[in-house]
């Protein structure tokens, strides 16, 4: 397992657009931060809060290009070719998949921790500069659990990715899938099921209840709560990780 | 030694292996030859459990495939030049197959010199040719020193220096021991490079020889003479049941083809009735030729003739 491990960890790090999807992932936030900063009309009534729920949401950003960075390292193995000689040499094929979640995991952790809290200093430094007082814990607001919360649903999209990858096998449709699926499909779902009579039937939906669990709000799930509501996520992802798992056992590479 | 039994494999409703069965001995270099789509190639992703079998048992000395905890270790693959990330490097995709199966950084090096990559080993593979992807295909196959190597169409996009030194290295890795099974279009090279032959057609087993006895048994022997007496000498061989064919025109030809009997009876003929000898040669008919006699039936794809 550690031999698989290692090398999908030399296949994610040798190609280079995933190192642009990850700088992207990182600047974009922190970007986003130093303009709000820069350019805010009134910077001495922006609190904490503020900035959290800023850096939060913009970092949904960086976890969807994680997300797609996942969904590309396993489909373009299917589009080169390259998943017949990853299967050669590790013909245990759930290894593969496992390994692959578990870098992913590691790397987006890791990529998110910087992300959030380089966002975080950068806004914050710049507002403060410009007469704002902001400091981490102030008004009360629970930076630490809207940290945690955005970690986990990092990893909880990296395993929908890896999921959804390994079913479809496409690089294009997969991406498209991981990035529509909060935006549209989950929508549609939730039109659909109230049209047929399903009352509050997008409070169901796992990936935008997890979504909004990392408010600092922590009251906005409206059903489930913070750790319901990523626990529900996380029970999905993982449900196409294994359906991903067990079609690819079944096909032929 | 790789020991194929009873291999069945199905697309739909088409048997693309059909109860194939054959071995491979170690020390040998085994060609296997079949027209296009006749099932070549999925019998070898069959062989490492790529593609699922319907039916049957492959064993790699004694044991499958998927049984081989390191098995770039004991069978080395080259199933497709072009299965390669065109953003990474040549090292960089042997270092990942290597650590999948704990092999060494060194030894990475070392195939690398081997097939002579060292020097652009990392650029990207996109710049690579498929003449450079085959030798990387081959590194990768090594990488592990295995005593078994299976590769598919291997001189595929090689100059012909390049056809030499994958001749050359197939044949070194036999003489140290190795089951080599290797597939190739190019007959007139696997006639050079293979000592046994696999044939199918339509994925059942056609034959399973040497090449030499593949050649004798598909094909016939002629001699070729020319002698200013060669109407005599014709004459004798049909009373000895031959079978005669002058070489143009039979009124002023003095050349002839003779097949049925053997040289030595031409030649002991000849000296019988007296005939000068300006040539005498047995003509042996080629790879190819047999190759082309048997599969006649067994054709997935067949060309048009050339007007």
């Amino acid at each position: 397992m550690i031999a698989a491990l290692q090398a999908e960890w030399i296949k994610v790090r040798t190609v280079r657009v995933h190192w642009v999807l990850v700088i992207i992932a990182v600047a974009f936030p922190t970007l986003v931060a130093a303009l709000v900063g820069m350019f805010n009309p009134d910077p001495q009534w922006v609190y904490s809060r503020n900035v959290i729920d800023l850096v939060s949401g913009v970092s949904v950003v960086s976890l969807l290009l994680l997300a797609s960075l996942w969904v590309i390292s396993l489909t373009s193995e299917y589009s080169h070719g390259t998943i017949r000689v990853t299967y050669a040499a590790v013909p245990a094929r759930w290894k593969v998949l496992v390994s692959k979640a578990i870098v992913g995991t590691l790397v987006t952790l890791l990529v998110m921790a910087v992300t959030f809290w380089l966002a975080w200093f950068v806004g914050s430094t710049i507002l403060n500069g410009r007469g704002a007082s902001i400091g981490l814990g102030d008004d009360g607001v629970d930076a630490g659990g809207v940290f945690v919360s955005l970690l986990a649903l990092a990893v909880i999209v990296s395993w929908f990715a890896l999921g959804l990858g390994a079913i479809i096998r496409n690089s294009p449709a997969s991406v498209v899938v991981v990035l529509l699926w909060p935006l549209l499909i989950e929508n549609l779902v939730a039109l659909a099921l109230t049209l047929a009579g399903v009352e509050s039937a997008s409070k169901w939906m796992p990936y935008q209840q997890a979504i909004q669990a990392v408010s600092s709000d922590d009251s906005s799930p409206d059903v489930l709560g913070r750790p319901g509501a990523q626990l529900y996520f996380g029970v999905v992802a993982l449900g196409l990780l294994l359906i991903g798992a067990v079609l690819d056992r079944r096909r032929d590479a | 030694m790789i020991e194929v039994d009873g291999l069945t494999k199905r697309f739909g409703r088409h048997v693309a292996v059909d109860n194939l069965s054959f071995t491979v001995a170690p020390g040998r270099v085994t060609g296997f030859l079949g027209p296009n789509g006749s099932g070549k190639s999925t019998t070898m992703r069959c062989m490492v459990g790529l593609d699922h079998s319907e039916s049957g048992t492959v064993r790699f000395d004694g044991v499958p495939y998927r049984s081989i905890s390191r098995p770039l270790s004991s069978v080395g693959l080259l199933l497709d030049a072009s299965y390669v990330h065109p953003a990474r490097s040549g090292r960089n995709h042997l270092r990942w197959l290597a650590a999948a199966n704990r092999i060494g950084k060194d030894r990475v090096e070392e195939v690398l010199a081997l097939v002579g990559l060292a020097e652009v080993a990392d650029k990207r593979l996109k710049n690579y040719s498929l003449g450079m992807k085959q030798r990387l295909g081959l590194a990768a196959a090594l990488l592990g020193d295995p005593a078994t190597v299976i590769l598919d169409e291997p001189a595929n996009g090689l100059d012909p220096e390049g056809i030499r030194w994958i001749r050359d290295m197939l044949r070194f890795l036999a003489s140290q021991g190795r089951a080599v099974l290797v597939s190739s279009h190019q007959l007139s090279e696997m006639s050079l490079m293979a000592e046994d032959l696999v044939v199918i057609g339509r994925g059942r087993l056609i034959d399973q020889c040497s090449v030499h006895e593949f050649v004798r048994r598909n094909t016939t022997s002629r001699v070729r003479v020319r002698s200013p007496q060669v109407g005599e000498i014709l004459r004798q061989a049909r009373l000895l049941g031959a079978t005669v064919e002058y070489v143009g025109d039979s009124a002023v030809s003095d050349t002839a083809m003779i097949s049925g009997v053997s040289i030595v009876t031409v030649g002991e003929t000849s000296a019988k009735v007296g005939a000068v000898l300006h040539e005498l040669t047995e003509v042996t008919e080629s790879l190819e030729d047999a190759f082309l006699a048997v599969t006649a039936d067994e054709q997935e794809y067949r060309s048009g003739g050339v007007a």
